[in-house]
């Protein structure tokens, strides 16, 4: 089913827009929500930061939106990921891989375990771009693999030598090359003949990001892409990955918990906090007018200087222990304007300003 | 300037990992990882030093081996006025005044020993104090860590990072040392949680006129708490000197290229995007010939890859190993 | 804890009434109480060769003794050979393994490769060796297994005190003044002994069937002493003509091994899911 958007006539349509998702995990303690009635939306060509600490439900958010989700001990309890037109939470997990993948890539933050240890870069590399070619020739991913058990088709592209022996034919090496150089990787007709240990970790996720951009997806999903780098290589990947996505045209989610990381690079930025999306705008506004009492919290207690010049003011108490079911605002606890209405009934999402929305008492 | 006492120094402190080749467990290895090259560094009592660098510069190695949890290959340490490697100071006496908090919450607490004796092991083993003294300090220095009495009886596994963080704080400074070295001590935490940690260490810093030796990566809390910084790469010290005249203008290409990285909570201080270094962190077997930094510098010259620079005093405090650090002015 | 499995639950009342039973004889012994309803090397308490019946239970063998009686009172020789043997090869183990792990360098591979050494040596063949030149016995036996069963202990202990080695409490104990035998004592053996007692509790099956082994080989006891593995070896004449008689040991010491094995098994589930 498709919801239709209002949007205001300057408005363009976003294209993905998650909406009321809600998720839980079965756990040993009792149901844990996850998410809980999450909205928001991602523009063509825009990279939009979701900022969040530990257990806000950003990486479920991420692995919810490519159908990923490991849907045991998961369970999307109720709303839609709108995507093309199309629901993405209805599909089924066959239905799922025509976009996974695809239509929207996604990289991790540990890059090791993304790649496949037994293979080389380039054969790794090769079969992105194979499957993109598949595309483009009208086999549907999910089709080829059947005709390729069943009748033994070998789609174009692909060597009929058995896989230890193929060598990359000609024009994909040559994609596959440009794909490398695309992400600034030295030497890549070397890189090619190595195995993911024999390279660093920023190399590592650069290849990772050669391989999701090279099917030209419409939305890249990047769950804490450079948590595991170096300050300096994390620069660099940010810097491309920026770069990139003007060239290619992709939009791209950024989670992270560096809230700094976020101000660097987004344009957007949603802030959430245990399950919830308590604020959205522009990264902007975020940082000159944050309304949420939790935003505003989070840029106080970042160190911004030296202790001679600046004062710390760390948010008091914890995150919520998610098992318990809250009632109201799941900030109340640890906000310092909390009011009454605050503990009886949770906030919606509002939008105050223009690409401005808060979900708080204190602003409507 | 105030006259100003070292607590810590070290003296062309060296450590060297040698590399197997083979299985045989006999052959002497020609190969080194080189993991601290020759490090002179200082200390001043009651202040803050932050070693910063990446990843294989070398900072975790120095902490260790300043702890004499290895042993040095070569230099010599000397803490309160006494050389303490080879064993010329037994490491019990050296432990009452030095302590470490670690990186990770998760690994620094046997996780089958309740907390109260995780606190209690330093001062069993060092102090000799009797069971009822170290109860009560046990008590004292949850207190002062903002942590209830009653967590004592608690096992590791029913807390949080930042209360077990906390914990591991505690038993730093219960045996009331001059010198704890923080290893990366908020760098498994999040946000609000690393604030608590900051405000508590700054707070501890003044009560107990402790000195910090703070190992990080992460140079906004390099920033917010140190004095002094220390920027490492490859093994080697490439600046040194005040935080704030080395944040305000580094002179080293490697530290301008590593402040600059560092993200800042600004979207209109857009640095990261202007950032421009090339290549990675070089192999710690096989280093670049003379200065460690030049196949990755915009302002190297011949002279660079066949002489290693030393540091030497460009102003008062300041130390920078280039040889063209005028390049930077 | 056996929640999880059936098949735990029941291996381990099985084995459970088994160690009671071997407990049961054991003092029994000291006390000089007979237990059994027949004296069990008692010759012609029943006629020679009667299946399983009232009278008796399992039947009588070839010399009229009661089946039953024999099997109860051979009862503490493997329990106590197998935990015995696997006892000493946990301590063992625990404690070489340990202190390689922690020491490193030169007399890690030292240890390691004496380990190598004494894993190469075959069970069955020091048994023997140990057999004929002491003279058999349960007693020789158990020590011939003590000499050779510890190696996997140490590999075992070796593996996961160096994962315990490198955790930063180990570092705070060392900055508490702790030599490396305190840390070991206090924190290491904790750590490590759940591992180890899983693989022990698995290990104590394939101790009996090994003892059986070699009793059935005739190395263990002498008659007219009852050993399950001496029944089988000195009955399987009969296995046609009175099945019961090697049949029901060989089933009981089958028992028991599986008993065992399903009792580690569940005591490895039911951690392992915590």
């Amino acid at each position: 089913m498709v919801y239709a958007t209002l949007l205001r006539p300057d408005e363009v349509a976003p294209l993905i827009t998650v909406r009321d998702l809600t998720v839980n995990y079965a756990s040993r303690g009792g149901a844990v929500t996850a998410l809980d009635r999450v909205s928001l939306d991602i523009k063509e060509n825009e990279l939009l930061g979701v900022v969040g600490e530990s257990g806000c439900g950003k990486s479920t958010l991420a692995l919810a939106m490519i159908g990923l989700l490991p849907i045991p001990p998961a369970q999307v309890q109720n709303g839609a990921i709108e995507f093309k037109e199309t629901d993405l939470v209805q599909l089924g997990p066959t239905r799922m891989r025509e976009y996974r993948g695809t239509q929207i890539a996604m990289i991790f933050q540990e890059p090791l375990s993304s790649l496949n240890p037994v293979y080389k870069i380039g054969d790794q590399i090769a079969e992105a771009i194979t499957i993109k070619k598949m595309r483009e020739d009208g086999y549907s991913t999910v089709d080829s693999e059947i005709m390729q058990k069943t009748h033994k088709v070998v789609p174009p592209g692909v060597s009929k030598l058995p896989r230890a022996k193929r060598k990359i034919k000609a024009e994909i090496k040559e994609e596959v090359i440009a794909s490398l150089k695309l992400v600034r990787i030295p030497d890549p007709d070397q890189v090619i003949d190595r195995y993911p240990f024999e390279l660093s970790g920023g190399m590592r996720q650069r290849v990772m990001i050669a391989m999701a951009l090279s099917q030209e997806p419409a939305l890249l999903i990047a769950d804490e892409p450079t948590t595991a780098l170096d300050v300096t290589t994390q620069a660099q990947v940010l810097k491309l990955m920026k770069e990139l996505m003007n060239k290619v045209k992709t939009s791209i989610l950024l989670i992270t918990h560096d809230l700094a990381v976020a101000c660097q690079v987004a344009d957007r930025v949603a802030v959430m906090y245990a399950g919830d999306i308590v604020e959205t705008s522009n990264v902007y506004d975020l940082f000159s007018k944050p309304l949420h009492p939790y935003t505003q919290g989070l840029l106080s207690c970042l160190p911004t200087g030296s202790k001679r010049k600046i004062v710390l003011k760390p948010i008091p108490g914890s995150v919520p222990d998610l098992r318990t079911p809250i009632i109201g605002c799941k900030y109340e606890s640890r906000c310092p304007y909390a009011m009454k209405s605050c503990s009886e009934k949770k906030p919606h999402l509002v939008e105050v300003e223009a690409d401005h929305k808060v979900a708080c008492y204190l602003h409507g | 300037m105030r006259q100003m006492e070292a607590i810590l120094e070290t003296v062309d402190l060296k450590k060297y990992f040698p590399v197997q080749r083979g299985i045989n467990p006999f052959s002497k290895s020609r190969k080194f990882v080189r993991a601290v090259d020759g490090v002179n560094m200082t200390l001043w009592k009651g202040t803050t030093l932050a070693v910063v660098g990446e990843s294989g510069c070398g900072k975790t190695t120095l902490a260790r081996t300043i702890a004499l949890l290895t042993k040095p290959t070569s230099g010599d340490v000397i803490f309160n006025g006494k050389s303490i490697v080879n064993g010329k100071t037994e490491t019990r006496v050296v432990y009452r005044d030095l302590q470490i908090v670690f990186q990770d919450p998760e690994s620094s607490l046997d996780p089958n020993i309740t907390v109260g004796a995780s606190i209690g092991e330093p001062l069993f083993g060092l102090m000799k104090w009797s069971k009822e003294t170290v109860d009560n300090a046990i008590k004292k220095s949850l207190e002062v860590v903002g942590l209830p009495h009653d967590i004592a009886d608690r096992l590791p596994g029913q807390l949080s990072g930042g209360q077990k963080q906390r914990v591991a704080i505690a038993r730093a400074i219960g045996p009331q040392p001059k010198l704890v070295i923080l290893d990366e001590p908020t760098s498994a935490l999040d946000a609000s949680v690393q604030a608590q940690i900051l405000r508590l260490l700054l707070e501890l810093q003044k009560e107990y006129s402790l000195s910090y030796m703070l190992i990080t990566h992460n140079i906004a809390v390099a920033e917010y708490l140190s004095d002094f910084m220390l920027v490492m790469y490859s093994g080697d010290v490439v600046e040194y000197g005040q935080t704030e005249e080395i944040m305000a203008k580094p002179r080293h290409p490697y530290t301008i290229a590593l402040i600059s990285s560092a993200p800042i909570a600004n979207p209109w201080k857009r640095n990261l995007l202007q950032v421009d270094i090339r290549g990675e962190v070089p192999s710690a077997i096989n280093p670049p010939t003379g200065c460690k930094f030049h196949p990755r510098c915009p302002y190297a010259e011949s002279i660079c890859s066949q002489e290693r620079p030393t540091l030497r005093e460009i102003s008062p405090g300041r130390l920078v190993a280039c040889h063209f650090v005028e390049k930077t002015a | 804890m056996f929640r999880r499995s059936k098949e735990a639950l029941i291996g381990g009342i099985i084995a459970l009434g088994i160690l009671l039973m071997a407990a049961v004889v054991t003092v029994a012994d000291l006390l000089g109480v007979r237990i059994t309803p027949y004296d069990p090397i008692q010759q012609n308490v029943g006629p020679p060769l009667a299946p399983p019946s009232l009278l008796h239970l399992m039947g009588t063998d070839n010399l009229g003794r009661d089946l039953l009686s024999r099997i109860i009172v051979a009862t503490p020789n493997d329990v106590a050979v197998s935990l015995a043997v696997v006892g000493v090869a946990l301590a063992i183990g625990t404690i070489i393994g340990s202190v390689a792990a922690f020491r490193g360098g030169l007399l890690d591979e030292a240890l390691m490769r004496f380990t190598d050494v004494i894993f190469a040596l075959p069970a069955l063949v020091l048994a023997c060796a140990i057999g004929v030149t002491l003279g058999p016995g349960v007693t020789n036996m158990m020590v011939a297994l003590m000499i050779i069963w510890w190696p996997p202990y140490t590999r075992l202990a070796r593996g996961e005190a160096l994962r315990v080695a490198h955790q930063n409490y180990i570092e705070a104990a060392r900055l508490s003044g702790m030599g490396t035998a305190r840390i070991l004592f206090k924190h290491v053996f904790r750590s490590i002994l759940l591992t180890l007692l899983i693989y022990a509790t698995l290990d104590i099956g394939t101790v009996i069937l090994v003892y059986s082994g070699l009793s059935y080989l005739g190395l263990s006891v002498r008659p007219p002493q009852p050993d399950w593995g001496e029944m089988v070896s000195s009955y399987q004449d009969y296995l046609i003509t009175a099945p019961w008689l090697p049949v029901i040991p060989g089933f009981i010491i089958a028992l028991g091994v599986i008993a065992f094995s399903l009792l580690g098994d569940g005591i490895r589930d039911a951690l392992e899911a915590r």
